[in-house]
């Protein structure tokens, strides 16, 4: 028998527990990834297309705090820009149901398309929700999830607004990439209607010209509306976003704690494995050692079965996670609060990486018992 | 049915390591079910914290909230008066209308803004809400750019220091007082004068109104009243029973716990398969022995399924006690933990709070791993057949 043959039958040959202690490190690699798919969303959010030209243009006050409908001219003026559209979060119950993340903004349908480019909406579903006041579109993932179809009358009762809105589905609209369609967009002259013309938009969305154009039209905007009674607060999309998230607080700290408590709890387990396999075959060791093997030898073949188990744990945890998350099943049972959930290579290479320090880890403790083991009393040792 | 009891303790306590890394791992998996549930309780605890159980707070018909409630100077001019209301000595009616909004301002930590809420108040709102109380500085002054702030918000934001100012509505508002919050709601929030915050942040009408009925037959018909009102479409509910309805924030940690619990549950109750077994095996003779004695199968099946129960639930014991003690410890360290907020559209802060059902939740749920894990060695155990047993090395 070779070497390595004698470590795979080592490693083999009480299966259940090579079993057991693989699925309880796969399990954990499991979680493993999934909290550092779920950090990674939490703090880098997904960019989309035409993301780097969009500038958002909330109230320096807060993003619950209005903006007067008066600055879009202003806007428009301004060198660089191409497009403005007002968007206003109305954050009411749909058919007077709770439901958890479902965005509905009123919007200049002129400029959706422009302004949100990623958007898929076919020319003639532009023009009927064009047609009719009350006609708004609805993000495909939401029309699933709540068999909304086209024609359909729909009740947005508001919670923050003191209206409600009847609409008229005109058409089901696609998002171009990994992101959930999950928005109601309906026209913001019909929301402006309902409330008596108050004159305020919730912020304004810009499309720059270029790229180029970006970090000078920001300061442009800011400028314009500085120390006036509506200052605004532009800021890149991406900045945006990351604003956004940067309110969950203490939620990426957490979950970075959980992470270091699954793998301390993963070195428990393969650790305490390793040693009963170990201790199981004292006699051997010494055998191995009475013939002439020297102790490096002897914690090669022990450390080669560690890691090999612990790699083969993480491997088996992370593809089951790759190939659930794949499905977009987070995206769905969360109703996208995670609109992405993706297991990228380099979450998958830190949690085989975590895997292979574990198995390294998992080894040292056996490693000290047989560098004590004396050849003697291991022979005469019987459990 | 007698069962071998001390046997298996005797046997847990000799292979110690073994039992060291089920006891700590079970823990760890239950220190982070109960930590996860605990913070859901302190924001509950928040919730059911705030307010005077005797007054009511009157919010638009339809709003989730304060921050998305309006009352206009004329709704607010036709309440003020209300016979329903409770008169202080000098014939003024108990009843405050304040302002709740949402600004934006740069965390200490320098990661970013967040939202936090400002409350425009009156000084009979200060009087209705006697959980505030201020512990260093000066209250604000009305007509001035003042604000005070709660002395958690001073930990989490920048430039909210006695003497230290921010930018909030183009102006510079300064922090003349720290006050706190009984472990309310109030504890996420800055204050400053109501008719101050009206004017700064070019709002014309209020958030709420907060009132105290004369007594709970008066409140009941001020409420009735409102229902019936057409043209008010207001509503007047319990200041305590408001607060206590906004904690949806808890159901995000509910969730994490119970998710966290599950997967890391299958993990423990595979190691804990794994030491039992290991145990059984290195003890088939032991076993043997035992059923020689007169032990039944039955006994052996129960005698290993209590070691393994007790050996999770030790972990469990564990767990919650290091739960506890890291709550107590981050209380006394006057560190509370933050969320957003759906409801406030702002960041609130709490403390983690491991209750007394909740620790009974953690210890079942250690047992049940424990019996998860020991079941099938235990049966493996019960089935060996004697003479075999008694045989082998």
């Amino acid at each position: 028998m070779t070497f390595h043959g004698f470590i795979l039958r080592n490693a083999l040959r009480n299966r259940r527990r090579m079993l057991l202690t693989l699925l309880s490190v796969a399990v954990s690699m499991f979680l493993l990834v999934t909290l550092l798919v779920a950090l990674r969303e939490l703090t880098s959010p997904p960019v989309g297309v035409g993301a780097s030209l969009r500038i958002a243009v909330p109230s320096k006050v807060s993003l619950a705090t209005s903006l007067p409908a008066r600055q879009r001219p202003v806007l428009e003026r301004m060198p660089g820009v191409r497009a403005v559209t007002p968007l206003t979060w109305f954050g009411g119950r749909l058919n007077g149901e709770e439901s958890f993340n479902l965005p509905q903004f009123g919007i200049d349908p002129t400029r959706f398309r422009e302004v949100f480019a990623e958007a898929i909406l076919s020319d003639t579903e532009q023009q009927a929700w064009m047609s009719s006041r009350t006609a708004c579109i609805v993000g495909r993932d939401i029309a699933a999830r709540h068999g909304i179809s086209v024609g359909d009358r729909i009740n947005l009762q508001g919670d923050i607004y003191p209206v409600d809105l009847e609409l008229t589905v005109a058409a089901i609209y696609g998002i171009d990439g990994a992101a959930a369609a999950d928005s109601i967009f309906f026209h913001h002259t019909y929301f402006d209607e309902a409330m008596g013309n108050p004159g305020t938009v919730g912020m304004w969305w810009v499309l720059a010209e270029s790229a180029e154009a970006v970090p000078g039209l920001i300061d442009r905007i800011n400028a314009a509306f500085a120390n006036t009674s509506a200052e605004v607060r532009a800021e890149t999309e991406r900045a945006f976003q990351l604003g956004f998230l940067s309110m969950l607080a203490n939620l990426k700290l957490l979950i970075g704690s959980i992470c270091a408590v699954v793998v301390f709890t993963l070195a428990l387990v393969t650790g305490s494995t390793m040693s009963m396999a170990i201790r199981e075959r004292f006699r051997e060791l010494s055998v191995l050692k009475a013939l002439g093997y020297r102790r490096r030898e002897i914690y090669a073949c022990i450390l080669a079965e560690s890691f090999g188990l612990s790699l083969s744990g993480g491997f088996l945890g992370a593809a089951a996670a790759a190939l659930l998350y794949s499905s977009q099943v987070v995206t769905k049972a969360t109703r996208g609060l995670f609109p992405v959930f993706e297991v990228t290579p380099r979450i998958v290479g830190t949690a085989l990486f975590v895997a292979a320090a574990l198995g390294i880890a998992a080894s040292l403790l056996p490693a000290r018992a047989i560098a004590r083991l004396s050849v003697v009393e291991g022979l005469r040792s019987l459990d | 049915m007698r069962v071998p009891l001390h046997y298996h303790l005797r046997n847990a306590i000799t292979r110690w390591r073994s039992t060291v890394a089920t006891v700590a791992g079970i823990g760890l998996v239950v220190f982070v079910y109960v930590a996860m549930q605990s913070m859901a309780a302190g924001i509950a605890k928040v919730g059911a914290n705030t307010g005077d159980p005797s007054n009511l707070l009157v919010t638009r018909r339809g709003a989730t909230s304060e921050s998305t409630s309006q009352i206009t100077l004329e709704q607010f001019r036709i309440l003020r008066h209300a016979p329903e209301i409770a008169r202080d000595p000098g014939g003024e009616p108990l009843i405050s209308a304040d302002l709740a909004l949402v600004i934006n301002i740069p965390r200490i930590t320098g990661e970013g803004n967040a939202n936090a809420v400002v409350r425009g108040v009156s000084p009979r709102g200060r009087e209705l809400r006697p959980q505030v109380a201020l512990v260093a500085g000066r209250w604000f002054e009305p007509g001035r750019r003042e604000v005070i702030a709660s002395q958690r918000m001073a930990r989490r934001f920048a430039d909210l220091g006695i003497g230290q100012s921010f930018q909030a509505g183009g102006q510079r508002l300064t922090v003349t007082g720290h006050f706190e919050g009984a472990r309310s709601a109030f504890d996420s929030e800055i204050w400053m004068d109501a008719d101050e915050a009206r004017a700064l942040f070019d709002r014309s009408n209020y958030s709420s109104l907060l009132l105290r009925p004369a007594d709970a037959a008066a409140a009941a018909a001020f409420a009735d009243r409102l229902d019936r009102d057409k043209r008010l479409k207001l509503r007047a509910i319990p200041e305590t029973e408001y607060y206590s309805k906004q904690t949806g924030s808890a159901e995000t940690f509910k969730k994490l716990g119970a998710f966290l619990a599950a997967i890391m549950s299958v993990g423990a109750t595979f190691a804990a398969m794994n030491t039992l077994y290991a145990a059984v095996a290195a003890r088939t003779r032991e076993v043997g022995t035992l059923r020689v004695l007169g032990f039944r199968r039955r006994a052996i099946l129960t005698g290993f399924m209590i070691e393994g129960i007790l050996l999770a639930v030790a972990g469990g014991i564990l767990g919650c006690a290091a739960a506890g003690l890291v709550g107590t410890a981050l209380a006394g360290a006057g560190f509370s933990f933050g969320t957003f907020s759906p409801e406030t559209f702002s960041e609130s802060v709490f403390e983690l709070r491991v209750t007394t059902p909740l620790v009974l939740q953690g210890l079942l749920f250690s047992a049940l791993v424990g019996a998860a894990g020991s079941l099938l060695p235990a049966l493996r155990a019960s089935r060996l057949p004697v003479i075999a047993a008694l045989r082998s090395l």
